[in-house]
């Protein structure tokens, strides 16, 4: 029985909320230390917003605690699974467990600093001890990376990813610093006067942070990925790229802030700053975390220059383009006794025979839930005509449910409803599965809440759940295993998932901005083409691609 | 309280059980293997072999384990041991009848990653 998928998938989604927790204590540190000036005679900020500040970074250690604690709980557990016994001294000796353990043993002590400064922001020697500790914290962090398990550049390496992993923790820490004074703004005023000047001071902050995030960036992709092969024809190289193209797409935003805050210095025009610039932060924010999400996957791929020199872990530019070529969906599938049939040589380790039935299984499922969402999204971008006529568009979010109903049914063959294999058994035993359960209800609840949200102005509430969810499945996406594949195989798949995960955050930033910038109606009627209309339709696009790239898809044989 | 330390025990007693039925196995997929005796030597029947899997990474070898797999999928547990050259693993084979193999591996890499995979081969008469 398989488990990989699932472990590997929580070890992603766990890899991916440290760092999150990560970057908001490191982060939130620079950001007293560089925006607040908690270490001057005479911070620039008053106590409530420092306060917040503080908050924000003690919310980032107690979950960084927490999470790596269990990280280390479930890796244990995991070993004790494959193992079938727990050598709990080996386990403890291995350097893992021991940075991991500091990390988390330090990112409490600075939770409790943190509840302290909570009481007096202007204790110097707790701010003083709060550095102290973090230190440690960050250099905890080289024994936790790749380059610890390399045998050439060991520690330049490691030293490189701390940088890089700094780099990342400063801007988005920063940003959800900027995101905590905005929302004090509502009740104090002094917050409100102190938000153009955090912004432009993070300009700055931000800046140096990007400029090391791309010169860390740049050796670490060279040294691991080293060849054209290994860039497009990797896993490892595949996430690299979509890591770049929404590190594109944050640093625009980044930008259009940045320009708001010099032209509110330059003119004292504050307009864009309070009615966009919160908003497209908030779009930042989203990509961000898809980028900390890629970065913990990343770390779970072998690097391309270890696999790039074998034809059979890589992936040759043709095999890639095949997966996203044009071609007429599969409408006819294999029947279940037919799928049925090949599943013991699929499994096999022994005299594994490829099932194509099994594939034409999962070729038939993809294609036609790609006609589903182009469907939908096309009913979707009709919905945007400020027409009468059209006004019955608007309940394309209920395809979400007939796809749910599809792929309850479909996504798993071989397990409950249609197959042999239990409900349980078969949801905790297989990752794979495990994460068709969930892309199942997923879809199913988009449903629910987008047609609520897109038809009934008194449903102000569970309008923000759809991008919510959507950026949930793009991690999904992002973090998606196939480990009953080969490398080669997984990554062919892993290709087209990649780039679905990269536009389904496209698509909850796209959501996002559209409810944040036209606050009020159930969807921007399309009357007027501005930024909220753009984001709207940009989102509808996303999904449409998303849609194509699933008609068109076909599985390896494997 | 002797019936919180029943209670206990009895959790404990189930914890491997609950272990295997959620996780049996796993694989976060980083170590690979970048060289093997296996795609430079066939292995000759009726011979105890030693097969050499080369990691692109440190493998911790106390939290490794490697079966021999025999057609029906039968697992045979099998003995390893650390190589000369960093990441490499020795696997210590017994003589084997003509027919397919395959070497399953479940490793622990110093980076933390736990890969599992299979190797298939075959054993000419």
């Amino acid at each position: 029985m398989y488990m990989q998928g699932l472990a590997n998938f929580i070890d992603d989604f766990l890899g991916g909320l440290i760092l999150i927790s990560y970057a908001l204590v490191v982060g939130s540190l620079f950001w007293s230390a560089f925006i607040l000036k908690v270490w001057a005679k005479e911070p620039l900020a008053n106590p409530a917003i420092i306060r917040r500040a503080v908050s924000v970074l003690r919310f980032g250690a107690i979950a960084l605690a927490s999470l790596q604690g269990i990280k280390l709980l479930i890796k244990g557990m995991v070993l004790w699974g494959v193992l079938g016994e727990l050598p709990i001294q080996d386990y403890c000796g291995t350097v893992q467990f021991q940075a991991g353990f500091l990390r988390m043993l330090l990112a409490l002590g600075i939770a409790l600093l943190a509840g302290k400064l909570l009481l007096d922001t202007r204790q110097k020697k707790l701010w003083n001890l709060l550095l102290l500790l973090s230190i440690p914290l960050v250099i905890a962090g080289a024994w936790l990376v790749h380059a610890v398990g390399r045998f050439e550049h060991r520690e330049i390496l490691m030293t490189i990813t701390l940088l890089h992993q700094m780099s990342a923790a400063i801007w988005f820490g920063g940003v959800a610093q900027l995101l905590a004074l905005w929302r004090l703004g509502y009740q104090d005023e002094e917050a409100r006067l102190f938000w153009p000047h955090a912004i432009i001071r993070f300009g700055i902050l931000g800046a140096v942070a990007v400029v090391m995030l791309l010169m860390t960036g740049l050796p670490l992709a060279i040294n691991y990925i080293a060849s054209f092969e290994g860039l497009f024809g990797t896993g490892y190289g595949g996430l690299v790229i979509t890591k770049v193209v929404l590190l594109i797409l944050a640093l625009a935003f980044a930008l259009i802030n940045h320009r708001a805050g010099r032209r509110w210095k330059e003119s004292g025009e504050a307009g864009a700053l309070k009615r966009k610039v919160p908003y497209y932060i908030e779009a930042e924010a989203f990509i961000l975390v898809g980028i900390l999400f890629i970065a913990a996957t990343l770390s779970s791929q072998p690097p391309s220059e270890d696999i790039a020199k074998n034809p059979e872990l890589t992936a040759t530019i043709p095999e890639v383009v095949e997966m996203f070529t044009p071609r007429l969906p599969k409408i006819h599938s294999p029947s279940h006794d037919q799928l049925l049939a090949g599943e013991a040589g699929r499994v096999a380790v022994v005299n594994k025979i490829p099932s194509v039935a099994a594939t034409e299984w999962s070729d038939y499922n993809h294609n036609i839930s790609g006609i589903f969402l182009t469907t939908m999204g096309l009913m979707a971008f009709l919905s945007y005509i400020p027409s009468p006529a059209f006004r019955w568009a608007r309940y394309w979010p209920l395809g979400f449910i007939g796809l749910s109903i599809f792929l309850f049914f479909r996504s798993d063959g071989e397990t409950w409803p249609l197959g042999p294999i239990g409900f349980w058994e078969s949801t905790f035993g297989n990752g794979e599965v495990f994460q068709h359960r969930i892309a199942t209800l997923l879809a199913f609840a988009l449903g629910i809440i987008e047609v609520r949200a897109r038809t009934r102005l008194d449903a102000q509430k569970v309008r923000y759940m759809f991008p919510i969810l959507c950026a949930f499945g793009g991690i999904l996406l992002l973090t998606h295993a196939h480990a009953e594949f080969e490398l080669k195989s997984e990554y062919i798949i892993q290709s087209t998932h990649t780039t679905m995960g990269l536009l389904a955050v496209i698509m909850a930033a796209g959501r996002w901005l559209e409810l944040r910038l036209a606050p009020g109606a159930t969807q921007s009627d399309g009357t007027v083409i501005n930024e909220a209309t753009i984001s709207g339709l940009l989102a509808i696009f996303s999904m449409f691609l998303i849609g194509t790239i699933m008609m068109f898809y076909r599985e390896p044989l494997f | 309280m002797p019936f919180l330390s029943l209670r206990l025990k009895a959790a404990l007693r189930l914890m491997p059980l609950l272990v295997c039925l959620i996780m049996p196995s796993v694989s976060f997929s980083h170590a690979v293997v970048t060289e093997s005796s296996l795609a430079k030597e066939a292995i000759k029947a009726h011979h105890p072999t030693k097969v050499v899997l080369l990691f692109n990474t440190h493998v911790e070898l106390a939290l490794s384990r490697v079966f021999l797999v025999s057609a029906g999928d039968i697992f045979h547990p099998a003995e390893i041991s650390r190589g000369h050259r960093a990441g490499e693993l020795l696997i210590q084979l017994p003589s084997l009848e003509p027919g397919d193999y395959a070497i399953k591996y479940k490793v622990f890499a110093a980076d933390g990653h736990l890969t599992e995979n299979n190797i298939r081969f075959h054993v000419a008469p």
